[in-house]
């Protein structure tokens, strides 16, 4: 176990092109003009990075009845990522899809406001892609969705081929809070409105492949503490931050008629 | 100081391995754990999820886990993915076992 051992240079990495290029500061391009862009300027966030618990939430899909691949699945749910998210919340693709470094906003729906925010494309595959959070998202964390072939219910282990396979589509997400607020958030409700999303757009999923299957639900609290020292992300915190946006929307339209009289 | 060779791929599949080798490398309850990433020749992005449930977990036992042998791609992804604010990152394992029998050299 203790030879020594120094990095290996030899051979280009059969994963270099899956992962996204290192980014100080994210970069919003090509988005349509109605998608209120809070993320320009903000820096990646993962699980280490926030405040809260640390958890790892896995949604599944089976999809006995359905003959579907892992890598036909994946491209379906990497071409109608937005369609197949609950109604009222809306991800913004990139224009070249979703690919690694790529940078998507997202609207969603939290109660009676919109919450605006954004993800970047950490790592993406032929058989599952990575969203990687930026600050002020309700959490900090990777979003991981992925395929794969497992056993049917019942199947015996020998196994009768193909025939005893099924394609399983998972979304598992490693989150904590970023901040106290929405720490609490996630505690009042967050997290059930969490779980009901992904749910949602696993049977979403499903119905595309013509399958009624319902999604399963496994949470683990991979650590219990919180990280004091990042309270202090609260100052980017999306609700607080949408709010204010929307609350500026008056002064942004009045200082677009003043630029167009001006010109006028 | 225990050292966790990690070979080949780390995926899903290597989930199983990887927390069983944990398991062994901090049943004495070391201070110190070092991953050593020289024979890794694929990581994905659950490979990546395995290392933060690692990591968690030796934080949790009060525990420091280092790495060693990452070529320059991958620390690039442990840069972008932010664990390099968390790790100590060394070239290869003498030099992490010589910063870890020196702490007072160190701080």
């Amino acid at each position: 176990m203790n030879t020594p051992s120094g990095p290996s240079q030899e051979n280009p990495r059969r994963d270099a092109a899956n992962w996204a290029q290192p980014v100080q500061k994210l970069q919003v391009q090509g988005m349509p003009a109605e998608a209120p862009n809070l993320v320009d300027g903000r820096r990646l966030v993962g699980p280490l990075q926030g405040f809260g618990k640390m958890w790892q939430k896995t949604y599944r899909v089976r999809l006995e009845d359905a003959s579907v691949t892992p890598p036909a699945l994946i491209e379906t749910w990497k071409a109608n990522f937005s369609s197949l998210w609950p109604r009222g919340n809306r991800f913004y693709t990139p224009l070249t899809g979703i690919a690694p470094g790529e940078v998507a906003l997202i609207s969603l729906a939290a109660g009676p406001m919109k919450l605006s925010t954004g993800v970047m494309v950490l790592y993406a595959d032929a058989e599952s892609f990575t969203l990687m959070t930026p600050q002020g998202h309700m959490f900090a964390g990777w979003i991981t969705f992925s395929a794969f072939d497992a056993p049917k219910e019942g199947a015996s282990q020998e196994g009768e081929g193909a025939e005893a396979a099924c394609c399983v589509a998972q979304v598992q997400v490693l989150m904590r809070a970023q901040d106290p607020l929405s720490e609490i958030g996630l505690a009042l409700g967050g997290h059930k409105a969490e779980d009901r999303f992904w749910s949602s757009t696993l049977r979403a999923l499903a119905a595309r492949f013509d399958s009624e299957a319902e999604p399963e639900i496994q949470i683990a609290c991979v650590d219990p503490r919180r990280r004091w020292t990042e309270a202090k992300n609260v100052w980017h915190n999306a609700g607080i931050r949408s709010g204010l946006y929307v609350a500026g929307a008056p002064l942004r339209w009045l200082r677009r008629s003043g630029k167009r009289d001006d010109a006028g | 100081m225990p050292v966790i060779d990690l070979t080949g791929e780390v995926n899903s599949a290597a989930e199983a391995s990887l927390n069983a080798a944990f398991t062994e490398a901090t049943r004495n309850s070391p201070g110190t754990v070092l991953l050593n990433f020289a024979p890794v020749t694929y990581m994905n992005s659950t490979g990546i999820a395995l290392v933060v449930a690692l990591l968690a977990q030796a934080r949790k036992a009060r525990m420091q886990l280092l790495v060693c042998g990452l070529s320059e791609h991958y620390r690039h992804i442990f840069n972008i993915t932010r664990l390099a604010d968390f790790m100590n990152i060394h070239e290869d394992e003498a030099s992490a076992i010589t910063a870890a029998t020196a702490p007072a050299a160190e701080s």
